[in-house]
């Protein structure tokens, strides 16, 4: 059996000269940019491992989605990608339940789904670390002030 | 036994025309699955790792199954880094797949490193019985050898001869030396520790 999900292509970054010739293209083509230009710089940018890369990308495939019907399986597969590394554990589910209703048999989809429910379970279970941490050391300095109160 | 760490890791890379089954033949091969339903087309790259032993020897295969679809062409060259073996796939039943084979041989040979295994499989081989074969055997056999690469036909659907094309990638690899010292750099991102431990036999009977 499968073991767990990878997002393998979100997660392996170009190298700087490959990023290098997507972005010369697209600025090349300026306001005339073709689609296939702008996409393929957008997936350059949502693998980069700088933030600033991976939201420049999210916004160039939302224009993408917006402006282009036949791409957008595409864009909904890596907004969902870009936004999971961005940590927007929420956008990224809500883009890949949009792909998963039109495509309910597509596999990449449905890994890319527990991959997130993964993501944020985990995080949840730390959030209810912190809080609890938080709620214990505020119990033990009460307990002290308390003390140091009564005395 | 090995710890999952010092497995050695081989990565192999399936090409070929959109629809000629390249992911039918990844799943069947990995999760034993077939599903005649499924048509969506992969999505830039999807990925699977698989334990296998050859010669008594286990190694982890990871297998990235790219979109044959035009609009991921020109981004599917930085797939090639640092893979060990490509397999060409094209659908025996239909002529334009097979005809196509000369451009994607064009681009492993590119972009591949040049000692780097190929493997031609001519897939759909159930669709033989109702007489839907378009291309010989011979001709896939010849075009593979022309061009230095091993070859087979195989049916994601039956499982026939499913596990052979890994099998004799992964054993022609480890018999090349020079394939294996060249740095992985690019699994980085792999979990390790957490993939399946499904191992299959080494025999292609």
């Amino acid at each position: 059996m499968t073991a767990l999900p990878h997002a393998v292509d979100a997660e392996t970054p170009l190298k700087p000269d490959e990023l290098q010739v997507l972005r010369s293209q697209y600025e090349k083509e300026g306001d005339m940019v073709g689609v296939q230009t702008k996409f393929n710089y957008a997936w350059g940018l949502v693998k980069s491992n700088s933030r600033n890369d991976q939201q420049t990308g999210v916004q160039l495939l939302s224009e993408i989605f917006r402006v282009s019907p036949e791409r957008r399986r595409e864009c909904l597969y890596y907004l969902a990608l870009g936004n999971y590394k961005l940590g927007n554990y929420g956008e990224a589910r809500r883009y890949n339940d949009l792909l998963l209703e039109k495509e309910p048999m597509n596999m990449q989809s449905a890994d890319l789904r527990r991959l997130i429910d993964d993501k944020v379970a985990k995080e949840g279970l730390m959030g209810v670390a912190i809080i609890s941490g938080v709620a214990i050391a505020a119990g033990v300095v009460g307990g002290i002030l308390f003390r140091g109160r009564r005395r | 036994m090995a710890s999952e760490d010092t497995i050695p890791v081989l990565k192999v890379l399936i090409i070929g025309p959109s629809g000629a089954g390249k992911s039918a033949l990844l799943l069947r091969y990995c999760d034993d699955q077939f599903d005649p339903e499924s048509s969506t087309a992969t999505i830039g790259i999807d990925f699977k790792s698989k334990h296998l032993a050859v010669h008594g020897k286990a190694y982890r295969l990871n297998v990235f199954d790219t979109a044959g679809q035009e609009r991921f062409r020109t981004l599917s060259t930085s797939y090639y880094r640092g893979a060990h073996g490509v397999i060409l796939v094209y659908d025996i039943s239909s002529r334009a797949s097979f005809v196509g084979m000369e451009k994607w041989i064009d681009e492993a040979k590119q972009n591949a490193a040049p000692n780097a295994v190929l493997y031609l499989v001519g897939s759909k081989l159930d669709k033989v019985a109702g007489g839907g074969r378009a291309v010989t055997y011979e001709e896939g056999q010849a075009f593979a050898e022309a061009n230095g690469a091993l070859f087979c036909e195989v049916s994601a659907k039956t499982k026939e001869n499913i596990k052979r094309p890994f099998v004799e990638v992964v054993d022609q690899i480890v018999q090349t030396p020079d394939l294996l010292v060249s740095p992985r750099s690019n699994n980085t991102a792999l979990n390790i520790g957490t993939l399946g431990s499904d191992y299959s036999s080494a025999c292609p009977c």
